[in-house]
């Protein structure tokens, strides 16, 4: 899925290359699109791809399994098996939990996001393309939504519909297209007063043509850098339900509440919250880099001559 | 022209609020449970349930409640507290205190960080400088807050005992005893909201320097820090303005977890209080003091990019 | 399993205890015998244990005289806009506390659970204990300096009965027909069926006495007068210097929460909070291995329990309820979740920290994933839908360790995860499989009335026993001790067969407290010794 996206990203880039490609300065045209820091970042996220997918079969123990000796071991050797990242609060094995949570965490942050996305996306522009009593509609609603602590609004709905995974991202999806839908409004108000939209609005050029050639290829890169940010705090939103108590169903693992429960672990060197961290950590910022990468090849690439 | 737009826009202010308020009253009615059955817990009974709803007024129908909520507050009223019967304005007064000047802490010391931190790694994409600033802040977001939160207080307080654990506060102590209390949300805060607005500010500026315009005084020779900061950072300004109101409304209303952790008394956590607890007068006023500060940061927020871009200035 | 009794030592003693030492010497010529002491804890209502170790700590009580000044800050682990002042209303642990700082009741608990006197000089019933009459403290004065009279205790505790009042234990006092004034310094309970244990019920934390016609509003007649109140912030009290007997001896005490576990036992470590309440078992080890604070462990009846609603499917079928009960590792919830802070449940209320009425006698049952299978398999189902909210520390592991079991054995127990607030409305006594804590109560014939007496409001397994009803109230008459304990043993035999109740632990009530604290009291009602301590600690 996210490699989808990003390639779809690319060929808007190379489309917004390929507008440069008359300029006498203009950027060369790559057959590789990434740097080795993007490939690595390919990497890490195919990998965490690959372990949604087998994470559970391949996981030694079962996420809910209270095999552990003790609470909080090392790394080592116990009387059910090996555990390769030590136990959990609740003798659980670290390892087979974060094999587990993969699907969770990346599976509902993923679908939050894209979801938040595409309702941001499409409103958004919408709002900015037709302005009047339209936008004015959806940016009251908007606002009102927005205005309130992301937190609360998941608290209540949480609380009144219950904690189902479709729930989960339905509430996430909602929470985030707000902010996504403010910065596609602006980055779309931006772009219709450029000259080249005013030149297309004057050539006769229809409304869905002005946004699909001029207005979405253009505030293409900013909304793919917040695309990242955005992916990160659905994570970081379904782990602060948990520290509310909410969240996913148990037994099933997500790394935020493997974050959050394995906490006091910290105080006694256990890693059981280090590596659920870590883990997270490894996937957003490899969607990031990726993200990153393809931003500076384009915009990027002039402004690098300079220095 | 200007000031027809910001009436126009303290007019939709209001027009939010009141989208604002049916949201909320709706959102809390369909919350299992009301206040006296929350107040009561476990010791409620059919007969005491009755008698407290009974004193609360919660027997009439929610319309009336709420309209009569809203008459209230158009003269100032805030109301009672439903489940512990102090005034709102009173619960209200001191954390609103307390929440602007955590923001404010947080904003003065994390916008310019992040301006400059972002224009730095704008200026010097895809190199080495880039990648540490980008790492950096991506590795400080990726991780819940509770966890950085978490982290800071078992080294800065717990192990080395330099600075206090939660953000006690006397009343009477001196600046310094306060940034001191401070110090612990503060270091939180900041990582947290200043590594989107840094991410955010690099984005915009990578975005306009790809375009002609940038192209052309590049051509021109004109030198490369003016072009930054006189055309490409006034050009990228809208959408990072955005960014900086939307954090700044966070630092209003959404840093529940930190101040949760701190035992920092914020309105944040007074208004999850008032959800957990069914408070509707009580969840309406912050709901009211949320939105108002989102309108007028937003209204800031496009006002400036209005000025900042000329086309949007004087629209044709 | 250890002996509660052997907790008490000269440290936790209570002052009211200690105040007793005090004029056993001074009264004395100086030797005091054994039976000198047992007089005078006779006269004072001090119980024969107490009396017992005061005579072998003497020494040590008195060299520990408590000395006055230095202040301490307090966080429980909740607090919120619901925080109040009215007594009748208090619902947790932070407003029992400020209760207990700010006002005083008639009757309170020791440390074992008798009730002794704290407004009420005495307490007697008439011959069949359908009326009981409070001889009422003169010479105490209100915060403000007006005189506290039987007017102010006979209001105060009327505000608990009748059709209207909103009092959280209305229906504990349902035997209490009215409170009548009789002198100005004495007040008459006249009650629609006897009960001997009233004066148990005259201690608990709603009935604090408040002056006539107010809420309480922070004006008693307690240790300490409150400086500030605000919600779900803070409270800051000071001395009382007329208090009208020893005790408050700190200058000034601050009440706050930090909801936050992990934040908690941080603030307790690094210096910030001098008392914590509610340590996670996570956390034992860091508090233990800290040499600055100390872990204070109470064993108390707190249960761990699911309730199977005999009314409704699954828990109506015995045999799932049996399912339910022998797939509970008890030993594995006490070590791993409760991290050997409490002790094993037997699927009934009563734990021996309620003393002799605990049947020691029924067997204990085990974890045994055979009968389970078994008992499952005969039930019919295969499944079920357990609702789990952290209604106390240790629960929701405790359902999950119970769904790791059933796992094991091919029955599979859903947790359907709910917040806590509103919980007691919407779920509990609703949802057929859910979770329940009751705190302990002072006698085990209030505790198993509360859940198990038949048609009660808040018989939360719908478990209707007539032989049950029965006994309750012809225990409460019963003053052969061998005849009481054959019933209560009964009592617990029948709840521990027939009810939808599924106890596997019960947990110590766990605090932590700076090292330099003394004098606290261990009554296990409730979190830091039953929230009796501020009358009590001193600084060392």
């Amino acid at each position: 899925m996210t490699e989808q996206v990003a390639s779809k990203k690319e060929e808007e880039v190379l489309a917004e290359l390929d507008s440069f490609a008359e300029l006498p300065d203009a950027p060369p045209k790559r057959k590789f699109r990434l740097s080795w820091v993007g490939w690595v970042s390919v990497g890490v996220v195919v990998f965490w791809l690959v372990i949604c997918v087998i994470g559970p079969s391949i996981a030694p123990f079962h996420e809910m399994d209270m095999d552990g000796d003790d609470s909080f071991l090392p790394a080592g050797q116990g009387e059910y098996g090996y555990f390769y990242l030590g136990t959990d609060y609740l003798s659980r094995d670290t390892l087979s939990r974060i094999l587990f949570g993969a699907r969770n965490t990346i599976g509902i942050s993923l679908a939050a996001t894209l979801l938040a996305y595409l309702m941001g996306i499409t409103l958004g522009i919408l709002a900015a393309v037709k302005g009047g009593w339209i936008d004015m509609g959806i940016s009251r609603v908007n606002d009102a939504i927005l205005a309130l602590p992301t937190i609360m609004l998941g608290l209540i709905v949480i609380a009144a519909l219950g904690s189902s995974i479709p729930i989960l991202i339905g509430t996430a999806a909602v929470i985030y297209a707000t902010s996504v839908f403010r910065i596609a409004r602006a980055l779309g108000q931006d772009i219709m007063v450029q000259d080249y939209v005013e030149a297309a609005a004057t050539r006769g050029e229809g409304i869905w043509w002005i946004i699909r050639a001029e207005v979405l290829p253009n505030a293409a890169m900013p909304l793919a850098t917040d695309f990242g940010l955005r992916l990160v705090f659905v994570v970081l939103f379904i782990s602060s339900l948990s520290f509310l108590g909410l969240g996913v169903q148990p037994p099933a693992s997500d790394w935020g509440s493997m974050v959050r429960e394995n906490l006091q672990g910290l105080t006694y060197g256990s890693y059981a919250a280090i590596w659920p961290a870590v883990a997270i950590a490894s996937f957003t910022i490899a969607i990031n880099l990726i993200v990153d990468d393809i931003s500076a090849k384009s915009g990027g690439s002039l402004a690098k001559k300079m220095v | 022209m200007m000031t027809r737009m910001v009436m126009q826009r303290i007019g939709i202010g209001f027009a939010t609020l009141i989208v604002v308020s049916i949201i909320v009253f709706i959102a809390t009615s369909i919350l299992p449970g009301d206040v006296a059955q929350i107040v009561l817990g476990q010791s409620a009974t059919p007969e005491t349930l009755a008698a407290l709803r009974a004193q609360l007024g919660l027997d009439q129908p929610g319309y009336v409640r709420y309209f009569s909520w809203l008459g209230n507050m158009m003269t100032g009223d805030l109301g009672i507290s439903k489940a512990g019967g102090a005034t709102i304005s009173s619960l209200i007064g001191g954390r609103l205190g307390n929440t602007l000047m955590m923001a404010g802490w947080v904003a003065v010391i994390s916008i310019p960080i992040s301006i400059a931190l972002g224009l730095w790694a704008a200026m010097h994409p895809g190199t080495w400088l880039d990648r540490i600033v980008t790492f950096g802040t991506l590795s400080l977001i990726s991780v819940p807050e509770f966890f950085i939160a978490t982290v800071a207080v078992l080294i800065l307080a717990v192990e080395l005992r330099w600075l206090p654990s939660t953000a006690y506060m006397t009343g009477d102590e001196s600046f310094l005893q306060l940034m001191k209390a401070l110090a612990m949300p503060l270091i939180t805060l900041v990582i947290v909201v200043s590594a989107q607005m840094i991410r955010m500010t690099r984005a915009g500026i990578l975005n306009v320097m790809s375009s002609p315009y940038i192209e052309m005084a590049i051509l021109k020779g004109v030198p490369r820090g003016r072009i930054i900061l006189r055309h490409a950072f006034f050009n990228a300004i809208g959408p990072i303005i955005n960014v900086i109101a939307l954090n700044l409304a966070y630092l209003v209303s959404g840093v529940v977890i930190v101040e949760t952790i701190f035992a920092y008394p914020g309105l944040a956590k007074l208004m999850i209080d008032g959800v957990q607890t069914r408070d509707l007068p009580l969840v309406q006023a912050c709901a009211m003091i949320f939105c108002a500060t989102y309108v007028v940061l937003i209204l800031i927020a496009d006002v400036g990019s209005i000025l900042s871009n000329p086309r949007l200035r004087n629209p044709k | 399993m250890k002996d509660p009794k052997s907790e008490l030592n000269f440290r936790n003693l209570t002052q009211a205890d200690k105040d007793l030492v005090d004029k056993m010497v001074q009264g004395g010529s100086g030797s005091v015998t054994r039976r000198d002491a047992l007089k005078l804890a006779m006269v004072t209502g001090v119980s024969l244990t107490v009396a017992e170790h005061l005579l072998t700590d003497g020494k040590a009580v008195l060299a520990a005289t408590p000395k006055k000044g230095g202040s301490v800050r307090m966080a429980s682990n909740l607090h919120g806009p619901d925080d109040q002042l009215d007594p009748i209303l208090f619902t947790s642990t932070i407003d029992y506390t400020r209760g207990r700082a700010t006002y005083n009741s008639l009757v309170q608990h020791a440390n074992d659970l008798t009730p002794q006197p704290e407004l009420a000089t005495s307490f007697e019933p008439n011959a069949n204990a359908t009326e009981w009459t409070f001889k009422l403290r003169e010479g105490v004065t209100w915060h403000d300096g007006s005189k506290f009279t039987a007017d102010d205790a006979v209001y105060s505790m009327n505000r608990h009965l009748g059709e209207n009042t909103t009092s959280v234990i209305n229906s504990v006092l349902k035997s209490v027909k009215e409170f009548k004034k009789v002198g100005p310094y004495e007040m008459k309970a006249v009650l629609h069926s006897p009960n001997a244990d009233l004066p148990t019920l005259m201690g608990l934390f709603q009935t604090k006495i408040v002056k006539e016609g107010s809420t309480g509003g922070g004006i008693g007649t307690g240790p300490y007068i409150l400086d500030s109140f605000q919600p779900g912030v803070k409270s800051v009290h000071s001395r009382n210097n007329n208090y009208w007997r020893d005790g408050a001896n700190l200058d000034a005490i601050e009440i706050t929460a930090i909801t936050d576990p992990v934040a908690r036992v941080n603030a307790l470590i690094s210096g910030d909070m001098q008392m914590v309440t509610q340590i996670d078992p996570n956390a034992f080890r860091q508090v233990e291995s800290a040499d600055n604070v100390t872990l204070l462990s109470t064993p108390a009846a707190l249960q761990l329990g699911i309730c199977c609603l005999k009314n409704s499917e699954p828990g109506s079928s015995d045999d799932f309820v049996k399912g339910m009960q022998y797939i509970q590792d008890r030993e594995r919830i006490v070590k791993r979740v409760l991290k050997g802070k409490g002790s094993l449940g037997n699927d009934t209320p009563i734990s021996f920290a309620h003393g002799k009425d605990f049947c020691s006698e029924l067997p204990q049952r085990e974890y045994d994933p055979d009968k389970a299978k078994f008992h499952f398999k005969k039930s019919g189902y295969s499944s079920a839908e357990l609702f789990v909210a952290p209604v106390t520390s240790g629960v929701e592991d405790m359902c999950l360790t119970a769904q790791a079991n059933c796992a094991k054995i091919g029955f599979d127990l859903k947790l359907k995860k709910v917040p806590t607030d509103g919980y007691w409305g919407a779920v509990w006594m609703k949802e057929p499989l859910n979770v329940v804590t009751w705190n302990m109560r002072p006698t085990a014939n209030s505790q198993m009335a509360i859940q198990f007496g038949p048609g009660g409001n808040w018989n939360d397994t719908f478990w209707n026993n007539d032989r049950m009803g029965e006994l309750l109230s012809l225990s409460l008459a019963e003053t052969d001790p061998v005849k009481r304990h054959d019933m209560y043993c009964e009592m617990q035999t029948l709840i521990h067969n027939g009810s939808g109740m599924v106890i596997p632990a019960f947990s110590n009530i766990n605090d932590g407290i700076a090292n330099n604290i003394m004098g606290m009291p261990t009554v296990p009602l409730g979190q830091l010794g039953g929230n009796e301590w501020p009358e009590f600690i001193w600084l060392a």
